[in-house]
């Protein structure tokens, strides 16, 4: 995990090439590290050029990249000497340290999945199981990859079906290129699949709104600040009560929920499902999506009588 | 609870060294844990949960700081 605090890091919109993001970082100065150009574009041409700049002063890369053509009159490098120029206008700020985003569609009936681990039968068998489940929206917010050789699989069936997934842990890794060496290779796609998924979730269901992270290691990242949006509710269930196992603490927790800005938290790096009730604010743990011989997810419906939520289970034999 | 410390007469605030900690942040509920505190506000004297929830009144929290720096300077 990245945690030297002297870089800082940056997503430039593109415009008018293939790639739709440039990622990079900055270090001391001006100098430029780790340039990526994210979801889309020639992988080969997008790598030499990450390759030449990087460790080079920004400054003098600008006017080597600036007025290059490729298509409606800009180019891959052409937009990133675009996006060094917007750093040094002041016009592009550094990226926050973790990524949120929203779904703001208001829903009724939401299926949460769990750790999928890479295993495409599960994801499959899932997917057709949740079908009769009526729900608005699926949301996954386990690891989508694991210790399988179906990864590329997985990430590519999730981003098929528009499901909304934030990153995990291992997904994370992949994101960076940094993934443990048992892990199976994954494509450069899918890794830039993985780079652009969220670290938390906000959504709304009836009118409560909630918030879905994995877990700790967004606590990790660098520049993290206990003070950043939603930081609150990760710490809570991170550190002050070992996500929900630590019950002792739970009158403390319940002294901290009125300053939380959900009423829904939902994480998953245990692996565990978990439900509590505290301070007004509902806690839902999220486990694995496939463990002893069933495939498992959770329901949270909006009902008459407010939230419910239950775990569902279905046998299931894998190959 | 902080307030309960911080108001306590001149005399006593020279004996005593103050620190917060703020619940929000990870330091903050790390103390927190060390201190095996389960609600708030609490308060330790030398390291030593004494008050959970309950803040104690003055005259008890002057009488215990007074013992305790009695102790350590006989």
């Amino acid at each position: 995990m990245e945690q030297n605090n002297e870089f800082a890091s940056y997503v430039f919109h593109t415009q008018g090439v293939c790639p739709p993001e440039i990622h990079f970082r900055l270090s001391g100065e001006d100098t430029v590290h780790q340039v990526r150009f994210v979801g889309g574009g020639c992988p080969g041409n997008a790598l030499l050029v990450s390759r030449l700049v990087d460790g080079k002063p920004m400054n003098a890369i600008i006017e080597y990249l600036s007025g290059i053509e490729c298509r409606n009159a800009t180019s891959c490098p052409d937009q990133l000497a675009r996006a060094f120029a917007a750093v040094k206008k002041g016009d592009l700020q550094p990226a926050a340290t973790f990524k949120v985003a929203e779904d703001t569609v208001s829903r009724a009936r939401i299926c949460f999945i769990g750790n999928l681990d890479g295993n495409l039968e599960v994801l499959t068998a899932l997917l057709h199981a949740v079908k009769y489940e009526h729900v608005h929206a699926v949301y996954g917010v386990g690891n989508l990859t694991g210790l399988s050789e179906q990864n590329d699989n997985v990430v590519s069936m999730i981003n098929k079906h528009k499901i909304q997934a934030i990153a995990g842990q291992l997904d994370w890794q992949y994101a960076q290129r940094k993934e443990a060496a048992p892990l199976a290779p994954l494509s450069l796609k899918n890794r830039d699949v993985l780079l652009r998924l969220p670290q938390v979730l906000v959504f709304q269901i009836g009118d409560q709104k909630g918030m879905a992270f994995y877990g700790r290691y967004i606590q990790d990242l660098q520049g993290y600040s206990d003070f950043a949006p939603f930081a609150l509710e990760m710490n809570m269930v991170c550190d002050l009560t070992r996500f929900m196992k630590d019950e002792s603490v739970f009158p403390a927790l319940e002294a901290m929920t009125p300053q939380f800005t959900v009423r829904l938290v939902v994480f998953s790096e245990r692996g565990e499902w978990k439900h509590h009730d505290v301070g007004g604010v509902m806690f839902l743990g999220i486990g694995s999506a496939y463990e002893n011989g069933f495939i498992n997810w959770g329901i949270l419906e909006n009902t008459a009588d407010g939230l419910k939520y239950q775990v569902r289970k279905t046998p299931f034999s894998p190959e | 609870m902080a307030e309960s410390v911080k108001v306590l007469p001149n005399e006593i605030q020279e004996l005593i060294e103050i620190r917060e900690w703020d619940m929000r942040t990870r330091k903050g509920v790390d103390r927190f844990r060390e201190l095996k505190a389960r609600s708030l506000p609490s308060v330790a004297l030398d390291g030593t949960l004494m008050y959970e929830s309950l803040i104690p009144g003055q005259e008890e929290l002057i009488a215990e700081i007074e013992r305790r720096f009695k102790a350590k300077n006989p």
